[in-house]
């Protein structure tokens, strides 16, 4: 059996690493005095976040004394009335099929274009340009995109999931990237080893990775339409939004009451199904 | 500097001719690598690995161990001298060879690298992509290449897992499954880089000796990179030995000079990892 030599066993550290004895010194210390960034930068979070209130106009005595006006908008809604619970009911299942079609679309679409996103899949050619068309889509709001098909294609629940799938690609696609962007990169390494093509990579290294984090976007993707599904029925774009806005705008309160509560019990049972497939899948 | 190489061929396999363990099936002569503008990480390295031996690679860390294992696939430069492995020259790859040399070199990582969702089956079965072809996109593999992976899995003692998911396995279990997904490839070479750090002395001794068993039995080289020196001596055929990117140690592991081998570990008190765990 081989050992080392006796000089090698005596040889003793020369010059080790020092840590600086003022930094030693400040990490001791129970308390610590702030550095100068702290201190410079929580002066700064605090006039930024004043400056946003008053700019909002956000004034708590106003929300006190409005709020004997919002007991009594509440009041106007109870008791809800049933009498067009068939209604509601037809027009909740559309826009529970906006919502369907709408991610699976959506998401079909993001996964393609968040390929040519994800920094380690696509080359720097595709990669900027897919960044910036899914930067633009995303600064644009879901009822602009509404707005445009519902010209292009009419009123009706078509518009809205053109609507949700376009726009859904701004802002799932570029989560899907950076879920695939995150991957361990160990599994990516092991499959460039075997010799991999650049799809097999991605099919064996990369997907099976971030499958989970994609599923559960797909997921809040959907939870999201459901509810988007009802602000873009409010121009026109199918779903029970026009319903919701028309009863508003009738003063019908016990019928728009029965419409939010549907739509509560719609969103609860979705978001409780969601919960329930994410907890499977991680 | 550089070392002579030692031309022992130790137990090939049956299914390897003599006249062919005479060749080495990897040549390495004066390999210089170093990344970007960065300082030499090899300096001149020469190495010849021949089939059905176990050969261990030591150093400290920062040596060059990974970096000369990953110069033989590819992942790494080479900015001077020649790199012959299996037949292809590195130095000149023509356009999609280098898919086709790492098909034809088994790799085992530290960390296993497998996929921790897909079954153990299915990551044994990657190690065959590279001839599953476009019929493959579905992710359905031929019964040919299942009843190898399975096989495979049978050889590394590990079949009866074979539907569960890789991140229930133990460590020891999950470098099987990364030995058995290098065999998948057919290899002509196994490198492994530090394949027992992460796992304790009894699973380290297994998976060394499953290694030493497929260089005899397959007749392949098995370059083995190691941190443990006692393990190196068990389970190794012949040791060469980085320090500093140069080759300071190549020889027959029966004929070791004990000196030597300490210098490659001689400055490692002053970089403050003084363990002392390579010492026998």
């Amino acid at each position: 059996m081989v050992t080392t030599s006796p000089e090698a066993t005596r040889r003793r550290p020369t010059e080790r690493p020092q840590l600086d004895p003022r930094e030693r010194e400040r990490m001791e210390h129970a308390f610590r005095v702030p550095r100068a960034r702290f201190m410079l930068g929580v002066p700064i979070a605090i006039i930024l976040l004043v400056w946003s209130f008053v700019g909002a106009e956000f004034d708590f005595a106003k929300l006190g004394e409005g709020a004997v006006n919002m007991g009594e908008f509440l009041s106007r809604m109870f008791p809800p009335t049933w009498d067009k619970f068939d209604v509601i009911v037809d027009l909740l299942i559309e826009t529970l099929q906006m919502a369907i079609v709408g991610t699976v679309l959506g998401a079909v679409l993001s996964l393609v274009v968040a390929f040519g996103a994800s920094s380690n899949i696509a080359p720097k050619w595709l990669y900027y340009p897919t960044r910036w068309v899914m930067n633009i889509i995303r600064s644009l709001p879901d009822l602009v995109f509404a707005l445009m098909f519902v010209s292009a294609v009419g009123l009706g629940p078509f518009a809205g999931i053109l609507a949700m799938t376009v726009g859904s690609i701004g802002s799932i696609g570029k989560v899907f990237a950076e879920a695939m962007e995150s991957v361990d990169d160990g599994p990516v390494v092991a499959m460039q080893a075997v010799g991999a093509s650049k799809r097999q990579v991605v099919q064996y290294g990369v997907l099976p990775q971030a499958g989970p984090l994609l599923v559960s976007y797909t997921l809040l993707l959907f939870e999201g339409n459901v509810r988007g599904a009802t602000i873009l029925g409010m121009v026109g774009a199918g779903g029970i939004g026009l319903e919701l806005t028309t009863a508003m705008k009738m003063y019908d309160y016990g019928h728009l009451s029965a419409i939010v509560i549907c739509i509560i019990v719609l969103v609860t049972v979705i978001d409780q199904a969601s919960a329930v497939i994410r907890r499977k899948i991680t | 500097m550089t070392a002579t190489t030692a031309a022992t061929s130790v137990g090939a396999g049956p299914s390897a001719s003599a006249e062919a363990s005479m060749l080495p099936l990897v040549s390495v002569r004066g390999l210089k690598v170093a990344y970007g503008d960065g300082p030499l990480v090899l300096d001149g390295v020469d190495l010849d690995l021949f089939g059905g031996e176990m050969v261990a690679l030591l150093g400290a860390s920062g040596s060059g161990k990974s970096t000369l294992t990953k110069s033989l696939t590819g992942f790494a430069p080479v900015n001077e001298g020649s790199v012959r492995v299996a037949g292809y020259d590195l130095t000149n790859l023509r356009h999609g060879q280098l898919r086709g040399l790492r098909a034809s070199v088994g790799q085992i990582f530290q960390q296993f690298n497998l996929v921790g969702r897909l079954s153990v089956l299915t990551n044994v079965l990657t190690g065959g992509l590279h001839d599953a072809g476009p019929v493959n996109l579905g992710g359905g593999f031929t019964s040919t290449h299942r009843k190898r992976a399975l096989e495979l899995l049978d050889r590394v003692g590990i079949a009866h897992k074979a539907k569960d998911q890789a991140r229930s396995l133990s460590g020891g279990q999950q470098q099987r499954v990364a030995i058995a997904r290098a065999l998948m490839q057919q290899p002509r070479l196994l490198l492994a880089d530090e394949p027992v750090a992460s796992l304790d002395p009894k699973m380290s001794h297994a998976v060394l000796d499953l290694l030493h068993e497929i260089a005899r039995e397959d007749g392949i080289p098995v370059l083995v990179s190691l941190h443990v020196l006692p393990l190196a001596l068990e389970h190794s055929d012949r040791i060469v030995g980085l320090r500093h990117g140069e080759m300071l140690v190549s020889a027959p592991t029966a004929e070791l000079d004990a000196e030597k081998l300490d210098l490659l570990y001689a400055d490692i008190d002053e970089e403050g990892d003084d363990d002392g765990h390579h010492v026998a």
